[in-house]
């Protein structure tokens, strides 16, 4: 069979949560870039996904946008049918929004918990849930969610990041199992440390002592974690279902 | 022909795919036969399209489990269906938790066996169903191989009743 460099993603309608920022946004923009129908959902960056939409839309993208926390099922389920409605399917869910909240556990407060499990965990059940059901429909569909390094390797204050991506990891081995008759993928893609805001505090305060633990002495980029996306979300991927792809440059546990 | 896997994940995957409203829903005024094949036609063809099946197979009384290898996903996705071709909500839920209706728990099942007092309650809640596919020993995790399409038409029609109140 001849390879051709056809990722088959333009016309594919995808959701992107937390879409306005960091590794979201470079994975709203290359899924644009190949021909998606992108539309992001984020929660407070308002002026943030304005930009994204409006930097898409004049390179000639297909880009939307919808508010949504995810941690609300029933926003989560309106806005999902919003873009069916419109797009008149849902091809790929990009699951990509999260928060940290680092503490050491005993220094931890209630919502240092409950908004990181709530976000990372909840927010991936709400918005799976409304749109596996059009998956199932059109017996096809690419889920994605963005884990981390935290859920194999959780480093100190990572307790609740680290429990919720673990959980991610779960979540997406049972999915797979549940979706394969429906020829639906269910895959993660974990990153390690990413030059995004969201990692800034820990790149400032322990920047050496990470660095020292990848094998390839850099950080990621947003877009190298894209890249890993756009390959789960693209056809080349049509035979990869229930795994967890590192994206960590080779992070080493202490 | 498909040997599927039957155990109590079933129909615990099944009491969570509906919701006591079915309840409701299924014990308000009989459903009549005109009424069934009103929808019955369409209702085969979304079916027929769901299980990947000729719609000519899709007969009224056919076990979509026995009959049609439906498994459970199968079901969701007819439902997911039908409420698109009808434009209707089909409440999800609990749906072997209130064939049981007003029997205690402990009087509907023992052991996850229906029990006799259960079984007089499942005959008339899906009393579409001929007696005789009624077997005991019934296991509550084989409830759902009952179903036909016609439990599905009538699910349609109770839907359309709650769309539009009777005048």
């Amino acid at each position: 069979m001849a390879m051709t460099a056809d990722s088959g993603l333009a016309g594919k309608v995808a959701i992107v949560t937390g879409g306005s920022r960091g590794i979201g946004r470079a994975i709203v923009e290359l899924l644009a870039a190949e021909g998606a129908d992108v539309t992001l959902f984020y929660r407070d960056q308002v002026a943030a996904a304005r930009e994204v939409v409006a930097a898409a839309r004049s390179a000639g993208a297909s880009v939307g946008s919808e508010q949504v926390d995810v941690r609300n099922s029933k926003a989560c389920a309106a806005a999902v049918d919003r873009v069916a409605e419109r797009a008149g399917r849902i091809d790929i869910l990009v699951n990509n929004a999260g928060m940290i909240r680092d503490n050491q556990l005993a220094a931890m407060d209630d919502e240092d918990v409950s908004l990181v499990l709530d976000t990372n965990v909840g927010g991936v059940f709400n918005v799976t849930r409304a749109v596996v059901p059009h998956m199932i429909v059109q017996r096809a569909g690419k889920i994605i969610n963005l884990s981390s390094v935290a859920g194999e390797k959780g480093g100190r204050g990572q307790t609740n990041y680290a429990a919720s991506k673990g959980a991610v990891n779960a979540f997406t081995r049972a999915l797979a199992v549940e979706l394969a008759p429906r020829k639906i993928t269910v895959n993660c893609v974990a990153p390690g440390v990413i030059e995004t805001e969201m990692s800034q505090a820990v790149r400032d305060m322990a920047g050496d002592t990470v660095k020292s633990r990848i094998l390839l002495k850099r950080y990621g980029k947003p877009e190298e974690v894209a890249y890993a996306v756009w390959f789960l979300a693209s056809r080349y991927a049509d035979y990869v279902t229930g795994q967890v792809i590192g994206v960590d440059g080779g992070f080493k546990m202490e | 022909m498909v040997v599927l896997k039957w155990n109590n994940e079933w129909s615990n995957e099944w009491n969570n795919e509906w919701n006591n409203e079915w309840s409701e829903f299924m014990t308000q005024t009989e459903v009549t036969k005109d009424e069934i094949m009103a929808v019955y036609p369409k209702v085969a063809e979304t079916m027929a399209d769901a299980l990947g099946c000729d719609v000519e197979d899709v007969k009224l009384d056919v076990s979509l489990i026995e009959g049609l290898d439906a498994e459970s996903i199968d079901f969701l996705d007819m439902v997911f269906r039908l409420e698109r071709t009808f434009k209707i909500k089909i409440p999800r839920g609990k749906i072997v938790e209130n064939a049981r209706g007003d029997l205690p728990e402990a009087e509907f099942e023992q052991k996850g066996i229906v029990t006799e007092k259960g079984m007089a309650q499942l005959r008339s809640y899906l009393s579409e169903i001929p007696a005789e596919r009624f077997k005991t020993p019934m296991k509550v995790a084989d409830i759902p191989r009952l179903f036909t399409p016609e439990t599905f038409c009538k699910l349609v029609v109770h839907a359309q009743r709650e769309a539009q109140p009777a005048a």
